[in-house]
């Protein structure tokens, strides 16, 4: 169990986070995602004990991070894959965290099998691929048995391969009754593994739900009608409480409503239907839709430039 | 795609670890941390070839000309050896700690020891110990490698011995000290390491020289002319006393140290 209040984080005059809280429970793998410069990295840190916090707390297990003596047997986490010494054997960098928590070496043995570095192990690490940086990572975190355990885009660099072996451990983790926190900027493997999503922009908490209510738009469920008489089945919807708006000369969405309480209000007003359907998100729109305002670096549409079509008006 | 079961231990409560369990377990581990890379070994290879080479080199000049060295202890020969030889030891210690920041290791390392304390303290006993231990013995070897060529030029007397091990030990601990100690600060070996080089060697040497009394007054003040008056003193260097040398020496690695904890101390 990973609980964060009031966590908030000021670097300078940047509020990088801004008085999150959140839970993260055992048993499910909780997704965190966020746009570029959300704040996602930086509240890790903080859970972490790696970055302190301007102000309130990110506890596991109801203690600090920094208090655990042994805590590769608590939390195991991978956040940056490249931020090893290269010049160290995948086996040695392993064995080096196994001493500090008083762990055997035939763990190490273990989890290089785990995550199948078998053939690898001995080698520097500056000879492993992206993928196999992650998996070594994923080796460490994994070194302690720990309760909970937390990935910064694990997916990074993995192949097809990888990414199915990774959901696999991910899901496997979170049966087993482990604490799973997992950030991601690929909304498809989020929609695909992540039981619940915690959602921040800008370093505040836009949403923490379940991935299903996510992508059903937090509850506000909406339908799509197609219908011969647009306008006075607006007037019907209108007189009925239910906002509705018109997305094409025949088509209307209605909010917050249901396929059955849509078709019925048609039904009774006597008004033919040629289309009926609840409209399902993807966990992308539903995402875009959350942060859109939250994005800290967008970029614009490119659009043709006149100097170098040699065009102006 | 292969995902082999975890053993789900799922933490049973901690046993509770004394500190001074701790500290041995961060020092072993920082132990293997250190000898599973090459550079390490590098820094051991240039000072082993450059104390024992050059060790037998002077014992085979005092064995070609024994008139004038008839007598004298090998010992001596080591210890003015170890004025140039100390920094491939120092470097060793300097990026036992400055590696971790320049591959971004210090980011993993953190996760294993988050006590900082204990971290800070295991790694400079254990960067300390090995320059201090290797220079030792690297002394000793290159005395013995010098009495062993020069015939009968050299002596090798065993008190003499004992004021070797002594003063080597202290130098080499306090210079790796330091060293440790900005390494933590600086968080960057070019840096560090030109400090050491300035606070050890360049200044307490080119300050005197510059002919203003009051450069060469700042100069007795600085580490390295402590460094220099117990390694050299022997053979007439005259810098400031054996007393003042002990306590300029003791005070630099003790502030660089102090200072180093604080920055490791108060977050990355």
């Amino acid at each position: 169990m990973i609980e964060v209040r009031g966590l908030t984080k000021r670097f300078g005059g940047v509020l990088a986070v801004d008085g999150l809280d959140f839970d993260v429970e055992p048993g499910k793998v909780t997704g965190f995602l966020g746009p570029n410069g959300a704040g996602k990295s930086t509240t890790m840190r903080m859970m972490l004990g790696l970055d302190r916090p301007s102000s309130g707390t990110a506890l596991i297990k109801g203690r600090p991070f920094a208090a655990f003596a042994e805590p590769l047997r608590e939390v195991g986490a991978l956040l940056d894959p490249v931020a090893v010494h290269s010049g160290r054997s995948g086996r040695n960098h392993l064995r080096v965290a196994a001493r500090t928590n008083g762990i055997p070496f035939r763990r190490v043995e273990q989890v290089i099998e785990q995550v199948g570095l078998e053939g690898a192990a001995r080698r520097r690490i500056r000879t492993y691929s992206l993928g196999m940086r992650q998996r070594l990572g994923i080796a460490a975190a994994l070194l302690g048995d720990p309760g909970v355990v937390m990935f910064d885009e694990p997916i990074n660099g993995l192949d097809v391969d990888g990414v199915l072996w990774i959901r696999a451990l991910l899901r496997r983790l979170a049966d087993e009754g482990r604490t799973v926190l997992v950030s991601s900027h690929l909304m498809s493997e989020m929609q695909q593994t992540a039981d619940r999503l915690v959602v921040i922009g800008r370093g505040r908490l836009i949403a923490d739900t379940t991935t299903d209510d996510l992508i059903r738009g937090l509850g506000q469920r909406q339908v799509r009608v197609r219908t011969s008489d647009p306008e006075s089945f607006l007037t019907a919807l209108e007189r009925h409480g239910l906002a509705a708006e018109r997305i094409d000369a025949d088509e209307l969405q209605v909010q917050d409503s249901t396929a059955a309480d849509v078709g019925d209000l048609a039904h009774a007003s006597r008004i033919p239907l040629h289309h009926l359907s609840e409209v399902e998100q993807s966990l992308e729109e539903a995402y875009l839709g959350l942060t859109g305002a939250s994005v800290e670096y967008g970029g614009r549409a490119a659009e043709p430039s006149h100097a170098t079509t040699g065009s102006s008006s | 795609m292969r995902v082999q079961p975890t053993t789900p231990v799922l933490s049973a409560p901690a046993e509770t670890i004394s500190t001074a369990r701790l500290l041995a377990r961060t020092g072993a581990a920082e132990w293997v941390r250190l000898w599973t890379v090459r550079t390490p070994w590098w820094f051991l290879a240039a000072a082993a070839a450059f104390m024992v080479g050059l060790g037998a080199a002077l014992g085979l000049e005092a064995a070609a000309d024994p008139a004038s060295l008839q007598g004298e202890p090998a010992w001596q020969t080591a210890q003015s050896l170890a004025v140039p030889a100390q920094f491939a030891l120092i470097t060793l210690a300097l990026t036992a700690v400055t590696s971790d920041y320049a591959t971004g290791g210090i980011v993993p390392t953190l996760q294993w020891t988050p006590r900082r304390s204990v971290l800070y303290a295991a790694r400079t006993l254990t960067a300390v110990a090995a320059a201090t231990g290797l220079g030792v013995l690297l002394a000793f070897a290159s005395a013995v490698a010098a009495f062993a060529t020069a015939g009968s030029a050299l002596v090798l007397p065993l008190d003499g011995g004992l004021d070797l091990a002594a003063t080597t030990a202290f130098v080499f601990a306090t210079g790796a000290g330091l060293a440790v100690g900005l390494g933590f600060l600086l968080r960057n070996t070019a840096a560090a390491l030109v400090t050491v080089f300035l606070l050890l060697l360049l200044l307490p040497v080119v300050l005197p020289q510059l002919g203003y009394p009051w450069l060469a007054t700042t100069a007795d003040f600085l580490p390295g002319t402590g460094m220099l008056q117990l390694l050299l003193g022997g053979v007439g260097y005259q810098g400031i006393s054996e007393a003042s040398a002990v306590i300029t020496l003791l005070a630099w690695s003790a502030g660089a140290l102090l200072l180093g904890w604080l920055r490791l101390r108060s977050g990355r």
